[in-house]
Parts: structure tokens; sequence; C-alpha cells
């Protein structure tokens, strides 16, 4: 507040403008990842069907990272809009401009669900349900019931449909409040938001399981979805704080002050404790009561090469964010949140990318073999990376940066932490 | 209570706007005189800024307190699982293991957190039971908000005083303190 009180705060319209560079860094990373991707697929030397299993995880594994990032940033804009709260108003454009993903990263997804699905999900695979198939296995029989093609499909149409709708509603909804003004469209938001967030809480729980736990699908954890929205959920604030981090460098977004940037950094830090916590509570139990049918998964991510995956998810997904944004300090300097943020980011990729593949690069022995980070792994992310990266300054670019008429766009000019 | 030599006076400017108060605070900093203390029935965001108050140590307190649970926990555990003397084999996993040490490290973190910053709270309030509270004005503890100054030898009165009531302040006075 000593910023506030001492200079006026100005709310004003504004524009962010997508330069020729911005297209061209995220035109770069698209096409020179799917170079490198093509490169690295065309050297590869093993067996065709481990290969196919290779290319169609990565892009399960890039698609479901974006994905859960996308539909967590619109959980963020519920979870603030029935709670409420002001603080993150000069940044709410940021989380709606994430959410123009959604749309290609579910075209994604179900690309790969019907081009690869049988090859990365083995309940997919062909007599599986049938007692007649020397394919048959009694265990994915009995849950097939949940687990068969026409239920997965159409809940999958819905959940898509339902988050899709409501993302766009919310971003709609915002930038028509620009031009009207008024509360209509802050109430409409709000009455939204709550049967969003119920609704997400369920639906996001059996997507998880849907694309991600039903890779292994003998096996099977309570905890999963919450871990896996811890996962979306740290990677989409952390990139809402490199984002605004991004656009006040250049210029842009004066009206967010160091404290709103605070809060972010804070929630950053929070928020790897949370998905630590979570991660730590699933791996426990299951090492503790040593089950056959549960330690498996974890068998399949700690040998065979997959060892070094795991243990870096400790270091990056939390060692490095706790140890790095405890103090005071380390959140209000932009450079090293900024620093500590591609690492959190990074981690969580590197945690998606062991749920998928440990799981779906198994060979007709059952077992799976650590394929190793190559050409494909990061052509595949530079290529995701830079479809996103250029939807969201696209979006960015379509709007005023924040909303001038919002209720609380005051409240957030002079939010304060305090000294 | 042996403090009655520490006593010394104060100003009061007594508020029922924590906008005016704010601005009051502000102004009386500016001035340079030293304020004691603000105090209010709610909090009022910006006043630790307006007053000029040293950012708290309590968070450094707190992480102390967090290693002293941590390291705690360790020596407790690593001294019960040494050798064999209390070796309880459960789901036949090893006596000395990572993994059994998380949640007892922990929760005793987070214990000695808890427990550590409550105490130093209390200490550094100087609150204790049975001790009667020092108000400066039995208001504050409903909807009044009292602006605190010390008064020095050298103090100008009249000059706080003014700022207080072109403030709008309801009552100003003067009075004796011993905290």
């Amino acid at each position: 507040m000593a910023h506030g009180h001492e200079h006026e705060v100005v709310i004003k319209e504004e524009k962010f403008v997508m330069t020729a560079k911005d297209k061209r860094v995220a035109t770069i990373l698209m096409g020179g990842g799917l170079l490198l991707a093509l490169i690295g697929i065309f050297t590869n030397h093993s067996e065709h069907e481990m290969l196919m299993k290779r290319i169609w995880a990565n892009l399960l594994a890039d698609g479901y990272f974006f994905f859960i990032i996308s539909v967590c940033a619109t959980a963020f804009i519920a979870i603030k809009a029935i709670a409420n709260a002001g603080w993150h108003t000069s940044i709410k454009r940021i989380p709606e401009a994430m959410g123009t993903f959604l749309p290609f990263a579910a075209a994604v997804l179900i690309i790969v669900l019907i081009g690869g699905g049988s090859e990365v999900y083995h309940w997919m695979h062909h007599g599986i349900t049938d007692p007649a198939s020397p394919n048959y296995d009694k265990v994915i029989a009995g849950k097939s019931w949940y687990l068969n093609k026409g239920f997965f499909w159409g809940r999958l149409i819905v959940f898509f449909s339902v988050w899709i709708l409501i993302t766009r509603n919310f971003r709609k909804w915002s930038l028509q409040e620009d031009i009207e003004g008024g509360l209509s469209f802050f109430d409409k938001t709000y009455k939204t938001a709550a049967f969003f967030t119920f609704f997400f809480a369920f639906t996001f729980s059996m997507f998880s399981w849907d694309i991600m736990m039903s890779i292994d699908t003998h096996w099977f954890s309570t905890i999963f979805s919450i871990y896996n929205f811890a996962t979306g959920w740290v990677s989409a604030i952390t990139i809402m704080a490199l984002t605004a981090i991004q656009l006040k460098k250049r210029g842009y977004l004066s009206i967010v002050n160091e404290d709103v940037i605070h809060d972010l950094g804070k929630m950053m830090f929070a928020f790897s404790i949370f998905w630590t916590y979570m991660w730590v509570a699933q791996m426990l139990l299951i090492w503790y009561a040593n089950l056959p049918e549960e330690v498996t998964y974890y068998l399949d991510r700690t040998k065979n090469g997959w060892g070094f995956h795991f243990y870096l998810n400790i270091a990056l997904n939390f060692l490095i964010p706790f140890f790095g944004l405890m103090a005071r300090t380390g959140k209000r300097n932009t450079w090293w949140l900024s620093f500590v943020g591609c690492i959190i980011l990074f981690g969580h990729w590197n945690d998606v990318y062991l749920m998928t593949f440990a799981g779906a690069m198994k060979d007709h022995h059952g077992i799976s073999h650590a394929p190793g980070w190559g050409l494909m792994e990061f052509g595949f992310l530079a290529m995701f990376a830079g479809g996103f990266i250029y939807v969201l300054l696209t979006s960015l670019s379509k709007a005023n940066l924040y909303p001038t008429k919002h209720p609380y766009i005051m409240e957030s000019a002079l939010h304060d932490v305090g000294v | 209570m042996s403090m009655k030599n520490n006593n010394h006076k104060l100003i009061l400017g007594i508020y029922d706007d924590p906008d005016k108060v704010l601005a009051a605070t502000r102004k009386v900093r500016k001035a340079g005189f030293d304020i004691k203390d603000v105090y209010t029935p709610f909090p009022i965001h910006g006043i630790d800024k307006a007053m000029g108050i040293q950012r708290s140590r309590l968070g450094i307190a707190a992480f102390m307190f967090a290693m002293t649970g941590l390291l705690t926990a360790v020596v407790m555990m690593v001294y019960m699982s040494w050798g064999d003397d209390w070796a309880i084999n459960i789901g036949g996993k090893p006596n000395l293991h990572i993994p059994t040490y998380i949640p007892v490290t922990f929760e005793l973190s987070i214990l000695f957190t808890a427990f550590g910053m409550v105490a130093t709270f209390f200490i550094v309030s100087k609150m204790a039971h049975g001790k009667n509270p020092t108000l400066m004005d039995i208001r504050q503890t409903d909807d009044r908000i009292v602006i605190a100054v010390n008064l020095h030898s050298d103090s100008d009165n009249k000059a706080i005083s003014d700022i207080f009531v072109n403030h709008g302040a309801l009552e100003v006075r003067e009075r004796e303190s011993s905290i």
C-alpha cells in the first residue's frame, strides 16, 4: 500500500502487442520441436512396436500436461470467484488466456486416444475382456463396467464439453464486462464458478483415472486424482507468475504490484509442498503395505532405469521449491522466482513423463525399460510449449491486459501483504 | 509488578475510522514523533507500513523451531533403531530406513513450530495467564482505534495533538503507562 497511496493508481485500458519476434519464437519452438522429434523418430533403432508406443506416450504425456495446466487455470478462476477473492484480479486475464489452450489440448488427447489408445492402454487391447481370447485378462474384465470404450468416450466428451464451455464463458463474460461494466457478469461468474468447482472435483478425478491411471490398468490408487490435480494446479500457478513477470518486464501490467507476484510465489511454494504431501502419501502407504497388486507401480518406476526420474521428482518438485522459495526475498526477487518456476515446470513435466512412460512402454513381458530422454521427448515438449505460448500470447493480445471494470480491480491494485 | 519506575507518559488519539487512523499515523510518523503502537479491534491493511515497523522475525524463529523438531525426530528415531535393542519388525521393513522416518519427522517439525511460535508470541507480547491486560483505552476492544505516541521530555505535545485533531480524532488525551 506504500505504492498505492503515495501515487494514485490509474485504471486504464492496456493492450498487449504480440510482436513479430514473439510469433517467431513460438513458431520456431513448434516447428523446431517437431523437426527434432522427427529426427529422433527416424534415427531410432528400437523395434517398431516400442517406437510407436514411445511416440504415442510422448503425445499423451505432453497433451495431458498442458491439458491439466489449462483446465487448472479455469479452476483457479472458479475457486477465486467463489471465495470472493480480489487480489488476483489484475492478473486474471492470464488464467483466462491459458484456458483458451484447452480445446487444442483436448484435440491432442482425442487424437492420441483414437490413434494410440490400444498401444498405450492395456485395457484397450483387443480381446482383453473376451474369455475365449488368448489376451483375456480376468482383472481387467472385472473392471470393464467402467473401463469400456462406450462409457469412456461418453464421459470424456461430456467432461471436455462442459469444461471448455465454462472456460469460454468465464473469458467471454470477463471481456464483456470491460465494455458494459456492472455487476451482472461478476454474479454470473460467481454462480457458474460454484457449479464448476463442484463438477470439476468429481470429473477431474475420473478424468485422471481415465487418462493416466488406466495406463497401469491393474493398479489403482485412491489419492491419485488429488495428486494429479496438485501437479496441474502448481504448474498453472507457476505459468501465471512467469507470464505476469515477463509482461511486467516489458512494461505492461504496471497495475500489478510486487505484492501480487509475492502471493503467486507463496502459492507456488505452498502447492509444491501440497504436491509433495500427496506424492509421499501415495508412495508411503503402498511401500508400507507392500501388496503385490499395488507395489508393482513403484517397482516399474524405480527399476530398469526409471529411478533417475523418480528421484529427480523429489529434487525438482520438492527440495528446490521448498528451500528456494521459503524466504520472503526468494519470492520477491522476480529473477529468482522465474528461475525456480522453470525448475518447477520441468519437474512436473518429469513427473507426468514418469507416470505415462513407465506404464505405456511395457514390452510383451510386461516390463518397461527407461528409454531415457532423447530428441523425441525434448522435441515434442518444445512443440507443445511453443503451441501453448502462441495461443497464450495471442489470447492475451486480443483483450485488455487486465479487467478494467471488475469490481475488485482496485483492491487488486492496492493489494498489500504487509511488511 | 515492579514496573512502576518504568512508567512513562503517552498521548493517545482515539478514532472510529481506519482510514483516518492510517492518515494520522503517516502524518505523526512523518513529523518524527515516536509512535508506540496502534491498538485496533480489527486488522487495518497497511498500518504496519504506515507505522514503519520492522519486519517480524517470527518467521526466522519458526524455521529454528522446525529444525529443532526435525533434529529431535531424526535423533530419536536413529537412537531407537540403532542396533537391535528395540528392533520391532513391522511388515518386514528394515530398521533404519528413510521412508519410515518421513511422517514422524514431518509431524515433529510441525509440532515444534506450532508450539514454539505460540510460546514466542506470548513471550514477545508479554501475555500470561492471570495477568491483568494493560489497555490504552477500554474501547479499543470494541469499536475504537487508539494511536499511542510516546512522550519524551522534548516532545511537542501540542503538535501531536493538532495532528490527531486535524485527522478527525474523537478524543485526545494523555496518560501514564507501564507498558
